[in-house]
Order: structure tokens, then sequence, then C-alpha cells
């Protein structure tokens, strides 16, 4: 796995597929035999011969996963014979995953790796927005700023699940929804949670929290960066509250 | 994309490992681009010829491609890293010389003209308006594009020999109309001799990826060939529409969403810059490579003065401008050597030189790059001075 754009040529080893660029996290790692995940690749026409080069010495990666494939690459993987796919968020994946690539439906499985669904719902009121600490009996994240979180459980449409929470977690039954967006992944370790985010405006600013919590604040949406938060957090706030 | 039935034969692998290969080629390009279908091509240029170019691993893949692969449209080739009938006089040395014919071999078995030029349209692959085309190198596709009227992509080695398999290419970019409409209007107050090359470095460096709209002097067609390949070297570009004095343009003006103006004293500026010094190893013109015309120009100046002698000399041409032209040939000879089949850019110079001298812009982004020297820039005449007394 690299973060950075790739150039087989001069970028990769084509003796021992071993990654060159120095600016790159994976350096010193070989792609041969691998599935190669990377954003994109960069540099000279040449670097599609060069992948044919790796090919003939039998240290071609088995797959290339992209972000977006460019015209070097996607040239480079057929006439090495190479099974490609792009499109995939490849910010999720880590060096030493289990990846399974099935070219036909251009899906990436990471064996290791759970998807978990959540609703993360900011409350606001007043321009100011609701950050509760995670209390010591939750089973993730203790003692990080969230917003109204949980489970979404089998079936039950997100909005749903964020309005449950928000009468579980914090007693907020009536709140009107203002925004929704896509929903966000972020990777943690080996799951990979799929973030429903929702913008919600309250009247009144009372809350009641649970045992899930330990404590709450009302911030502003500038001062989120001093708190702790779980993570993909503050990236949710900024593009719910733009 | 959409492939038509016999497309689809082709994908499948019916009519063997190699057309399959070229469609899988085309489809993907198509796919990266968004293109709807393929569509006919009437002739193709291809690059990659060069060993120094494409190296050990190119010569591998074009040999097995050579196995199962056959060209089905006019297909014309790059040039070479030498001059077949005198590379030992270039200082190539045997063993470049063996890979670079393997190259050859190769490329002659996939049925692509043995032309070695980046000028086709002078050599025999002369494009209508109007055609569809499949050409890479970029100073013959921006040619093909702003002086023919003929509709091609910019594209890799391998897209145009996949290209010329199939006889096909993808529909995007510059083969739809949509996308050949400038959006930057560059007005060019006047060139000074012999920097017409250095407008278009800098018309490059200004229009990036952007189709421009240049207003300037009157050029000749062999003015523009100079002045568009330094603007592909410099640029991404790979087509500009040029109106000169008296001629009415057929530019949206709306649709123009920057102006720029590039005043004398920027290409002065410019030649400065890339002046260099006057210390030569070699000196070298025809990049792109020599039109007839030009032959006869340079001939007609230096056929009443003495060779200096101070550096090596190359005139670079393609071989049937070469065999057109017998007696410029014969008096360019007494002051340097008359090369076919190869340029500065891609012969292995750096084995032999450290310094080189050139009139073209495109030259001044490669010879440092590619071929590892200073490099210095010197118009035409001022270079014809400097070898001749």
């Amino acid at each position: 796995m690299c973060s950075c754009p790739v150039s087989f040529l001069g970028g990769v080893d084509p003796a021992n597929g071993k990654i060159l660029d120095i600016d790159c996290e994976s350096r010193g790692l070989s792609v041969a035999d691998k599935v190669f995940c990377f954003p994109f690749g960069k540099g000279s026409t040449v670097g599609s011969y060069a992948m044919y080069q790796l090919r003939l010495n039998r240290m071609a990666p088995c797959a290339i996963v992209n972000g977006s494939a460019e015209p070097i690459i996607a040239t480079g993987a057929i006439i090495a014979d190479i099974p490609m796919i792009d499109g995939v968020n490849v910010s999720l994946v880590r060096t030493g995953d289990s990846a399974v690539v099935d070219g036909d439906s251009g899906a990436l499985e990471l064996r290791n790796v759970t998807e978990r669904h959540v609703v993360t719902s900011i409350v606001r009121s007043k321009g100011r927005i609701l950050l509760l600490r995670r209390s010591s009996k939750v089973g993730s994240y203790r003692g990080q700023w969230a917003g109204v979180s949980g489970y979404i459980e089998h079936d039950e449409p997100d909005e749903n699940a964020a309005r449950r929470e928000m009468a579980e977690e914090v007693g907020l039954e009536v709140a009107k929804l203002v925004r929704r967006i896509q929903p966000e992944m972020f990777r943690d370790v080996d799951i990979v949670w799929c973030v429903h985010p929702f913008l919600f405006e309250a009247k009144d600013p009372k809350v009641r929290i649970d045992w899930e919590h330990q404590s709450y604040e009302w911030v502003s949406p500038k001062d989120v960066a001093a708190y702790p938060t779980v993570p993909g957090l503050q990236q949710v706030i900024s593009k719910l509250l733009p | 994309m959409h492939l038509s039935a016999p497309e689809e034969r082709i994908l499948a692998g019916e009519e063997g490992p190699g057309r399959q290969k070229a469609m899988e080629l085309l489809v993907a390009l198509g796919d990266i681009y968004g293109a709807k279908r393929l569509i006919p091509i009437s002739s193709a240029q291809i690059s990659g010829a060069s060993f120094k170019t494409i190296g050990d691993a190119g010569i591998l893949f074009l040999e097995d491609f050579s196995k199962t692969a056959k060209v089905s449209v006019h297909a014309s080739l790059n040039p070479l890293g030498l001059d077949l009938r005198h590379w030992k006089s270039m200082g190539v040395d045997a063993s470049f010389h063996e890979k670079q014919s393997r190259i050859v071999r190769a490329y002659s078995t996939l049925g692509v003209e043995p032309s070695y030029t980046c000028t086709p349209y002078l050599a025999g692959n002369r494009p209508r308006r109007g055609e569809h085309i499949a050409w890479a190198e970029s100073s013959a596709t921006v040619f093909a594009n702003s002086c023919l009227g003929a509709m091609t992509n910019r594209e890799g080695g391998p897209s145009a020999l996949a290209a010329a398999i199939i006889g096909k290419t993808a529909e995007y970019g510059l083969h739809l109309d949509e996308n050949r409409r400038p959006r930057v209007r560059i007005d060019i107050e006047s060139i000074p001799e012999g920097l017409g090359p250095l407008a278009g470095y800098v018309v490059g460096r200004i229009a990036g990826k952007r189709v421009p709209y240049i207003c300037g002097p009157h050029l000749t067609a062999d003015e523009h060939k100079s002045f568009g390949a330094a603007m592909a070297a410099t640029g991404a570009v790979s087509m500009y529409a040029y109106s000169e004095p008296g001629r009415k343009d057929r530019v949206n003006k709306l649709e123009i969403e920057e102006e720029i103006s590039l005043p004398a004293s920027e290409l002065r500026e410019c030649s400065e810059s890339l002046a260099g010094d006057s210390e030569w190893d070699l000196v070298a013109i025809g990049c792109p490579h020599c039109s007839s015309a030009e032959l006869r120009g340079m001939a007609r100046y230096l056929k009443i003065r003495k060779p200096a002698r101070k550096s090596d000399v190359w005139f670079c041409t393609s071989r049937k401008v070469y065999a057109r032209c017998p007696n410029e040939v014969a008096i360019l000879k007494r002051f340097g050597r008359v090369l076919c089949d190869t340029c500065m850019v891609v012969a292995p110079i750096e084995k032999k030189y450290r310094s080189t001298a050139s009139d073209s812009g495109k030259a001044m982004v490669y010879l440092p790059t590619l071929g590892g020297q200073r490099a210095s820039f010197r118009p035409t005449n001022m270079l014809l001075e400097a070898i001749s007394r």
C-alpha cells in the first residue's frame, strides 16, 4: 500500500519489485505477488513498459488497485497482464491487509477488516454544537469526545437510528433535521467505520446523558479541534457545517 | 463504452491474442476518458522507437507483441536512436545498435512503415482536414490538429500502436468538436527573427492543457512546425488555433475565459534565459526534422561559405526529405553530418557530447533532461554563422 502516487519507471526496482521512491512510506517493501494499492500513477509513459519488465522478471504484483486509473498505469497493467481495478477508496487499505480483488465487479474485499455502519448526529443549538465525552463503560473510544452516535441496527433506516440514539443518549425527542450527507468511511485498525452523518437543530439545549457518556459540552464549531475526538469527527463536522 | 459485435469478438480473443490485447488497451483508455464508442482512424504515428527511450522492457514487449499482431491502417514511426547507415560516425556503440536493430525488426514485423521521423506529414503520411487519426509524438500531434485540421489526441506509444492494430481509437478529447474550441486567447505583438520556437515555448507554459487561440504575425508552415513543437514540449497542449492579420478568425469569443498578451520583450527575455554559453560540442538543427524548404534555405546561405569546424554539426531530417534534396545535402555535408532516422533528442548524445546548441524550443526542454546536455538556444541564422566563415 502506498498513499503517494507511483511511477513504475524509477519508483519500483524491476529486479525484485521493491519500492524505491524515497517519499513513499512503503519504501523497501516488494510489490511482487501482492495486491498493490495506490491512489494513481505519475511520471513517464515509459512506465508502462517498466511494468511489463516487472512481469517478465516474475516480480509483478498479482493485482493493482487504484483510486483513479490514469493511462500510464492502465496501459502497463494491460500489456503486463496484471488485473487492475479502480474507483476504490485506497485510504481505507493498510499494508498487510488480506485482500481479494474481483476484476469482474471491480470490488476490493479486505478479509481481515469488518465494516460497521454507525450514525453520528451533530446537534446544534444557538450556534453551538453538542459534544459528548464517552464513558469508561462503553466498548470503544473511552474518554474521547463524539457526536450522538450508535450502531445502525439491521435493516433500520439510518435517520431512525439517528433519532433513536438522540432519544436514548441525550433525551432529545424533538429536533429538526437540517442536513445529512453521504456516509464517510474511516479505517481504524481492523474496522472500517461507515459513518452516516446528520445535523440536527434543537430548540432547547437541555440534555440528559445516559451511562454511555460521562459529560457533555456545548462548544463553538471552531473550537472542536481542541478536543480529543473519535476518528473522523472533525472531518464530519467540517462537511456538515461548511 | 459501447462496442459493436465485431469489436466484442476481438475483445473476446476470437481474432488472436495480439488483437485482443490491443482492443483491451483501447477499451481501458476509452473507459478512463469516458468515451462512448470507438471510431475508425485513417492513420497512426507511433512513438517509442529509440532504444534510449523504451529500454530493454520496450524491446521485449514489442518482440512479443509482434508475434501475434499486425497494423491494419497506415502507421508511421518516430525517430530511432541512430542513423541506420551512419551510426558508427555518430558515436553510437555496437550494443546500442544491436538493441536498436531488434526494435526495428519488431516494428517491421508489426507492419509499421520504417519512416523514422517526427514529421510524418512531410514524409508520406499527411492526413486531410476532418480525418480522425491516432498519433503519438507531441510535435506531430499538435501540427496535425492545428495546421492540417485532422483530429487526434496526444497518444502514448502503446495506445497509438493499439489503435493502428485495430484501426480505431476511442472517441474522446480532441476527437470531439466541443473540446477543440479555444478557452484562452494569447496575443503575440511581434516575434523577433528566429525566436518563433521560443514563442511556442512561452505559449505552452501559459496554456497548459487548454487549447489556446493565438493572434500573432504570419508564420510559414515550417515556422508553425517549430512553434507547435515547443508548445507541446513545455505544455500539455495538443492543439492551437492561430489567427494572423488579414485573416478572418472563426473562434467563438464568448468561450474565451482568459486573455493574455505576450510582448516581444518576454520572448527576448526567454531567449536570454536559454542562451546558455558559447562552448558547444555539438550544433544540432532539425527538431522537428528539417523540411525540404529548410534544407534549401540553409544550403543557400552556406553554399558560398567555408566550414568553421569548431563543433560537430548535425542536420536532422527524414530519409524521404533527404532523398528529395541531393544537392542541398551535398552542401550541408561540407559543414557536418546530415542524419536521417534520428535526432538529438532520442539519440544517445550524452555518450559523446556535454554541451549542445540548437535552434529548437522543443530541444531546449529535452536536451538538459533526456540528453544530459548543457543546452544553448540560438536562432538558426546565428548557428549557421557560427559553423561557417
